[in-house]
């Protein structure tokens, strides 16, 4: 039983770097509430990343209790009711660079393992 | 963020989650699916809401206090749900832990709290160091000894003398007897301590004609009406006039052993009575402050050079005195009583042992009970580490609630022991709760929760889900590992619990011993006091005819068969070894051997009923002016006079040095020894003077009654009274009671480890009734099959009791081991017992091994009278 327990761990501890870096960049374009953010990352990937949107919020939570991000609650445009917006701030933009250029490092890293015969570079 | 938020972060997360999910279930609709299905389709969208907002929690940081006010909040909820079992462990707890606050609080104020001066750590106490005697022998300070220690030594900032005795104060007439200190001028400053109205002593204070007081703060406001203007009155003490330099603080007192002083007088008094210029009249203690950056052994080698420097200059009274001891105050202070102290906390850490295994197999029973619980709970997938941390938690919480009521009963026990103890250890009576015994209370506690639920928490989580779940709630072989456990726990309660009879036992056999100890003297039915007669009212002739007066006066009272006086009282804290010569024995004056020093008036033997050995007891005619005279006991008879008839020898004794004429003595009798330090001490080489040849300030008188001589009080009173008003009586006791609080301490420590036994044999039985009860249960089915197939009932009890025998047994034999290392801890505090006495052994576990057959007997009956139909229907 516990074992199983540590397995779901390692794997939202995997996702959760993931989706830090992708609710970042989302939040790049403008503030947005948990649902816009949701959808957001859901279209773009062609709705090939199936989340449950209530994943988002404790990283939401975790990414403000971090100071990436801030959050103030806003009447939407379109809905004329009081939504919590998200926004990105300078230490945030700093954080998105960070896992941004890991994330490449990690992909490149897999690539080179995966895919042995590309040429190499030098 | 603060976890007081967290309900208002709760709140807003709620909004939040709810605005979003309502957006989504919109756009579902906008999309054109029904009302009810959009709804669904958005909770699916959404996900586990329990979980999110879990997850989010945590993301908040503060889940793991939120999962220990839960583990607390659900701890609390099961003790409240088994009161049975909460109120058994919380005051076994209680018990356990209040016994050690207690004890502590004791040693905090008697050892660990620093002396209450500035600095403390270098107040040093001094000594000379008395080499005719083996090991480290102090001997007291003399005036010049002191001046030249003070004028030479160059390792203190400063060094003072204290020399305690008593004062006469005189107001309106009356008269009122106060303990008093003379002390150097430079006392205070040494201390570190101002006084709080008026001046310190200055030099010049010492100086003959210039006699000076300082009151303590309590005398100030019983005498004075604490008038502020008192500093530089006169008042009158002892037939003198001395000017008030000032009053020291609240609560200022030294020194800490004794009775606290109420007057601290300048040395002019003895400056004036020539004593300041006496060598050999070794009467003054000594306390210095070390210059800063100077070592004990440093300030030791610094004093020891002028010790024996002044050894070579005056050999007749300093040959023996070559060299010093040093010793911090504190140390020196709490050194007799520190290895008193340390026995009754490791007994009462024992105790708390005992609590820990005991509580820990109740534990252990009722983690079994709840067996099911945990397995459901390990089913659904709570982790090992969960549910230790629940169960350890849960003990915590168990121990503290015991520790709660345990300081309230440690502080109740803590004044109980210093209120019913009249004792003279020092600091004892400033023991108090306080924040160092409420951090030690709480740190036992929380350990003591840890300690007894390690155990249970660590089997259970060790224990299969799916086993646990098909035996139920309660198992039918039960779990050999727990049982082993179990069993464990209550042998190592008989071997503890033994080590505290064994030791108790010891101390128990070794105070009657003590009590049997035969004084010397009959202290029954014998009244004493001290009379104050002033020197300077009453020259040497008046004094002896004051006491005449006073005698004959008393003895005709009614009730009064005999009546005489002496000093010191054996017993006494009066006391005094003075050395001597024997015609004949030609011995350089500096290398003269000392014993200890009694005066006698007529009579005294008789009242006291120290028995005549050979020649005569002292009469009318051993007066002021007749033969001078001597009698020695018979422990000095047989060190001095071995084999020889001391009746007709003749002594010289160097009693006030230059001051009076040191006659040469007749020995006349030889009486039967006293105990004169205390029950326990060794028979000591005594002799005594004639009291008319040698008067002091304060003897005592003792009065033999034919009845309660308690009442003979008032008509003393009255009788000093008729021939001088002005002439205090104090320190009225009986006989009994100085034999009494001789062996104080010896009862002190007998009564509380008595106590301390008592409590581990009572737990001892709870330990090993409470398995043998729950092997009765668990082993229902068992038993029921047994007897169904033909076992007898007694086959049955037998079983159970040999069962409880054996961990009996196995205890007592580790429990033996154990105390014969361990009693030899108490080797200096028995007398006339060696620690390793077997009949105390053989008693003890004897004793321990009766009343676990009765605990025993107990469950085993039970066992012996179930129905084996009822037991295997109820399987």
């Amino acid at each position: 039983m516990s074992s199983m327990a540590k397995q779901t761990q390692q794997r939202t501890a995997v996702l959760q770097g993931t989706l830090d870096m992708l609710i970042l960049r989302t939040l790049l374009y403008g503030p947005a509430h948990g649902h816009q953010i949701g959808k957001h990352i859901q279209r773009t990937t062609n709705e090939f990343l199936q989340m449950q949107h209530g994943s988002l919020y404790p990283a939401l939570h975790r990414l403000e209790r971090r100071g990436w991000v801030v959050s103030k609650w806003e009447t939407a445009p379109d809905r004329n009711r009081e939504f919590k917006y998200y926004r990105l701030t300078d230490k945030g933009r700093k954080q998105l660079i960070v896992e941004e250029s890991q994330w490449k490092r990690m992909a490149e890293a897999v690539a080179r393992v995966m895919w042995p015969t590309a040429p190499e570079e030098n | 963020m603060k976890w007081w938020q967290m309900k208002k972060r709760d709140a807003d997360l709620e909004r939040e989650l709810r605005s979003d999910l309502d957006l989504e279930e919109e756009e579902q609709r906008e999309r054109g699916v029904p009302a009810e299905e959009a709804r669904y389709a958005a909770r699916r969208a959404f996900g586990n809401a329990t979980l999110i907002r879990e997850q989010t929690h945590e993301a908040w940081g503060w889940a793991p206090v939120e999962r220990l006010s839960q583990d607390v909040r659900y701890a609390l909820r099961q003790l409240v749900r088994s009161p049975g079992f909460t109120v058994t462990a919380v005051l076994t707890l209680a018990l356990g832990i209040g016994a050690t606050t207690a004890i502590f609080s004791l040693v905090n104020a008697v050892l660990l709290r620093p002396l209450p001066f500035p600095g403390q750590d270098r107040l040093m106490w001094l000594s000379q160091q008395d080499h005719s005697l083996p090991g480290e022998a102090p001997e007291s300070l003399s005036y010049p000894d002191y001046f030249d220690w003070r004028a030479q030594n160059h390792t203190f900032s400063g060094i003072a003398t204290y020399f305690g005795g008593g004062s006469t104060l005189e107001m309106n007439g009356d008269s009122q007897r106060v303990d008093a200190q003379t002390v150097s001028s430079n006392f205070f400053a040494v201390l570190g301590v101002a006084p709080m109205l008026g001046r310190d002593f200055r030099w010049e204070d010492e100086k003959p004609s210039n006699r000076t007081v300082m009151l303590s703060y309590s005398l100030w406001q019983s005498a004075f009406g604490a008038s502020r203007d008192i500093a530089g009155k006169t008042i009158r003490m002892d037939d003198h006039a001395y000017t008030v330099a000032g009053v020291m603080p609240k609560g200022f007192r030294f020194p800490l052993n004794g009775p606290p002083a109420a007057v601290w007088v300048s040395i002019a008094d003895d400056a004036e009575g020539k004593k300041t210029g006496m060598r050999g009249y070794d009467v003054l203690s000594a306390i210095g402050r070390l210059k800063p950056g100077v070592g004990v052994e440093q300030a030791r080698a610094d004093l020891s050079l002028i010790a024996s420097q002044l050894a070579r200059q005056y050999p007749d009274t300093n040959k023996q005195d070559s060299s010093a001891l040093v010793e911090p105050e504190l140390r020196h202070m709490t050194g007799d009583t520190g290895p008193a102290l340390r026995v009754l906390f490791d007994a009462v850490t024992l105790v708390l042992l005992m609590v820990c295994a005991n509580v820990a197999g109740l534990l252990l029973v009722r983690t079994a009970r709840r067996g099911g619980e945990f397995a459901l709970r390990a089913a659904i997938g709570a982790s090992r580490g969960a549910i230790m941390r629940q169960l350890l938690v849960e003990s915590v919480t168990l121990s503290l609630c015991g520790g709660i009521a345990g300081v309230a009963l440690g502080y109740g026990l803590m004044h109980a022991m210093v209120r019913l103890v009249p004792l003279n250890i020092p600091r004892m009576q400033d023991a108090s709760v306080d924040g160092r015994v409420l951090v030690f209370a709480l740190v036992v506690s929380v350990a003591t929760g840890l300690l007894f639920g390690v155990v249970p928490a660590w089997r259970m989580s060790q224990g299969a889900p799916a086993l646990a779940l098909r035996d139920g709630s309660r198992g039918v072989a039960g779990r050999r590992g727990q049982n082993r456990v179990h069993n464990g726990l209550v042998v190592a309660q008989t071997a503890i619990g033994l080590v505290l009879l064994v030791s108790s036992g010891l101390l128990m056999r070794s105070f009657v011993r003590i009590l049997d100890v035969d004084p010397g003297f009959d202290p029954r039915h014998v009244l004493s006091a001290r009379i104050g007669v002033p020197f300077a009212r009453y020259k040497h002739d008046q004094h002896v005819q004051f006491f005449q007066r006073l005698l004959t006066s008393v003895s005709a009272l009614p009730g009064v068969k005999s009546a005489s006086a002496g000093w010191p009282l054996p017993m006494s804290d009066s006391y005094a070894t003075i050395s001597f010569n024997i015609q004949g024995r030609p011995i350089a004056r500096g290398d003269e051997p000392g014993e200890a020093l009694g005066l006698a008036m007529p009579g005294y033997f008789e009242t006291m009923r120290i028995p005549l050995v050979a020649g005569r007891l002292f009469l009318e005619q051993d007066g002021v002016k007749g033969p001078p005279t001597i009698i020695i006991n018979q422990a000095f008879a047989d060190k001095y006079f071995p084999g020889t008839n001391p009746l007709g020898q003749h002594m010289q004794i160097r009693l006030g040095d230059d001051v009076f004429e040191q006659s040469i003595r007749e020995i006349v009798g030889v009486v039967g020894n006293t105990k004169l330090r205390g029950l326990a001490a060794a028979t000591q080489p005594a002799y005594y003077l004639p009291y008319p040849q040698a008067v002091v300030t304060n003897p005592y008188i003792v009065i033999r009654a034919s009845g309660d001589p308690a009442l003979l009080e008032g008509g003393l009173r009255a009788a000093v009274h008729d021939i001088d008003k002005s002439v205090p009586v104090y320190q009225v006791a009986t006989l009994e009671d100085y034999v009494s609080k001789s062996a104080a301490q010896p009862r002190f420590q007998t009564l509380l480890l008595g106590c301390f036994a008592g409590i581990a044999l009572i737990l001892a039985a709870i330990g090993l009734y409470g398995l043998l009860s729950y092997m009765v249960v668990q082993r229902s089915l068992e038993i029921g099959l047994r007897m169904a197939l033909g076992a007898r009932r007694s086959d049955i009890l037998a079983h159970i009791v040999r069962r409880g025998l054996v961990l009996t047994l196995i205890g007592i034999c580790a429990g033996l081991a154990i105390a014969a290392g361990m009693t030899r801890l108490l080797a200096g505090m028995l007398y006339g017992i060696r620690s390793s006495d077997p009949v105390t052994f053989a008693v003890m576990a004897g004793l321990l091994l009766l009343v676990s057959v009765a605990a025993s007997s107990v469950p085993a009956w039970r066992a012996a009278r179930l129905d084996p139909n009822q037991a295997l229907h109820e399987q």
